[in-house]
């Protein structure tokens, strides 16, 4: 368990200065922005308590928030995150299967359950963050193309990062 | 009581997300950015350092824009320092004797030249973050500009470094006229385009035309008038308001934003210890009216 916690500390470390200094700048024709460090959230493992995923979904969401100077929209939306992956998980996956310490990923999941899990999650970040930082303005219609664009350059993104991995640890069991 | 600890215990994760989710709102809601709290913003240690570090090797990307920038600038600047220089010898020779010299001390506008190691344009409130702090002499509520305009202003301070709220943000409201024409308004970015604001609140008798540049009044204590900002792009006047607003295309480039310069008014002091007084008297003349 002490493990699992290194692992996602290691990735929270890694992942928020990546979002900050690389993924904020890149973001195409002004609406697509990659939202890549919710892939922390989106492979919490399935058996860890709401309490704990709730704690460092927020923590995650305020770091982002202090890099981009965003004051509390990537917290609440990271913290709604975290709240409704376990939903989100069952309404793919069934519950009898055996589940300890499984961190939902292409291996876990197989292929079409993880890319629909993938999809639902970006896409309701996405929505959560664009509908928050629209509040004032009643740009409807940005707001949506901003949150569909960015869903779908979030979701290339961190599927490539978690095919990329999936690779890595096949080479690893060759040798 | 047990069973209230029971309760407590069942529900944690209700009351843990209500929590987290009032802690976000605060911040979310927390509307003046003089506020914020400096470890709360790109200012502080940790953040400022990142950004130090990419900053080093990203600012090598947009050098040649910026030179040619420079260059142009520099050619303007030239020019008018020629003519400037003209027209002083004719003056100076008109009235030698009563000329006096005047105290460099008594400059009213200084500028520190700083560098942005962060930037943003696409959010609905943008700041950026430069490596000059506290210890440079930079404190909050002072102007930003770059090579080609108006940049900010600056609203929190760490040592090292500061954030600055972008002209794109539209907590900012800055007040600009029409140059060469009386009428002034205040300028806002709307949320949309990087390149375009808005100059709000203009007088319907202010001649303008497509084209026109938008320099700052020089009513606040920030800026310097006739800094340009942008120009006119917009022509459409609606005959039925009182008030014009124009679209303005914004000069200053914010995609890349590289060095910039913070405005330091030596004034200043004088002028908010004035309005302060004028603010105090008028609030005693609406306690008591009939005091005289």
């Amino acid at each position: 368990m002490s493990k699992t916690l290194v692992n996602i500390l290691l990735s929270i470390l890694l992942l928020v200065p990546i979002q900050a200094i690389i993924f904020n700048n890149l973001i195409l024709f002004n609406v697509a922005v990659p939202l890549v460090f919710i892939y922390v959230i989106v492979s919490l493992p399935v058996t860890l308590g709401t309490n704990a995923s709730l704690t460092l979904a927020f923590i995650t969401g305020l770091a982002v928030d202090i890099f981009g100077d965003t004051q509390g929209v990537n917290a609440l939306a990271c913290t709604l995150l975290a709240f409704i992956r376990k939903p989100v998980y069952h309404l793919y996956m069934s519950f009898d299967d055996d589940l300890a310490g499984m961190r939902p990923s292409l291996r876990t999941m197989g292929y079409a359950p993880y890319m629909k899990y993938l999809l639902t999650m970006t896409l309701l970040y996405c929505f959560a963050v664009f509908a928050i930082e629209a509040f004032q303005f009643r740009n409807i219609g940005l707001m949506l193309t901003r949150t569909v664009c960015s869903t779908a350059f979030t979701f290339v993104i961190i599927y490539a990062i978690d095919s990329l991995s999936i690779r890595q640890r096949n080479r690893e069991k060759k040798l | 009581m047990n069973e209230l600890i029971v309760f407590f215990r069942n529900n944690s994760k209700w009351f843990l997300f209500i929590i987290y989710v009032v802690i976000s709102c605060m911040l979310l809601f927390q509307h003046n950015p003089y506020q914020h709290h400096v470890y709360l913003t790109s200012a502080n240690a940790v953040a400022s350092g990142a950004y130090s570090l990419s900053s080093e090797v990203t600012s090598y990307f947009n050098l040649r824009e910026i030179n040619a920038d420079l260059n142009a600038r520099n050619a303007a600047l030239q020019s008018e320092v020629v003519n400037l220089r003209e027209q002083l010898d004719v003056l100076q020779e008109k009235n030698f004797t009563d000329t006096m010299k005047v105290d460099s001390t008594m400059q009213h506008f200084e500028f520190i030249v700083a560098h942005v190691i962060n930037n943003s344009v696409s959010k609905p409130y943008n700041y950026l973050t430069i490596n000059k702090g506290s210890n440079d002499g930079i404190k909050p509520e002072w102007g930003v500009i770059d090579q080609n305009g108006v940049v900010g202003i600056v609203s929190n301070t760490g040592p090292h470094t500061a954030r600055v709220i972008s002209l794109l943000n539209p907590n900012f409201r800055l007040s600009c006229k029409v140059k060469n024409s009386e009428g002034f308004g205040s300028l806002v970015w709307d949320g949309s385009d990087p390149t375009v604001a808005m100059l709000e609140e203009l007088p319907r008798h202010t001649i303008y035309h497509k084209g026109d540049t938008v320099v700052t009044s020089g009513y606040s204590a920030v800026f310097p008038p006739g800094i340009p900002v942008g120009r006119v792009i917009s022509d459409n006047r609606n005959r039925k308001e009182n008030f014009f607003t124009l679209k303005v295309k914004l000069f200053a480039d914010f995609t890349t934003l590289s060095n910039v310069q913070v405005v330091v008014n030596n004034y200043r002091p004088e002028l908010k210890a004035l309005e302060a007084g004028e603010k105090e008297e008028e609030e005693e003349n609406i306690k008591n009216p009939f005091k005289q």
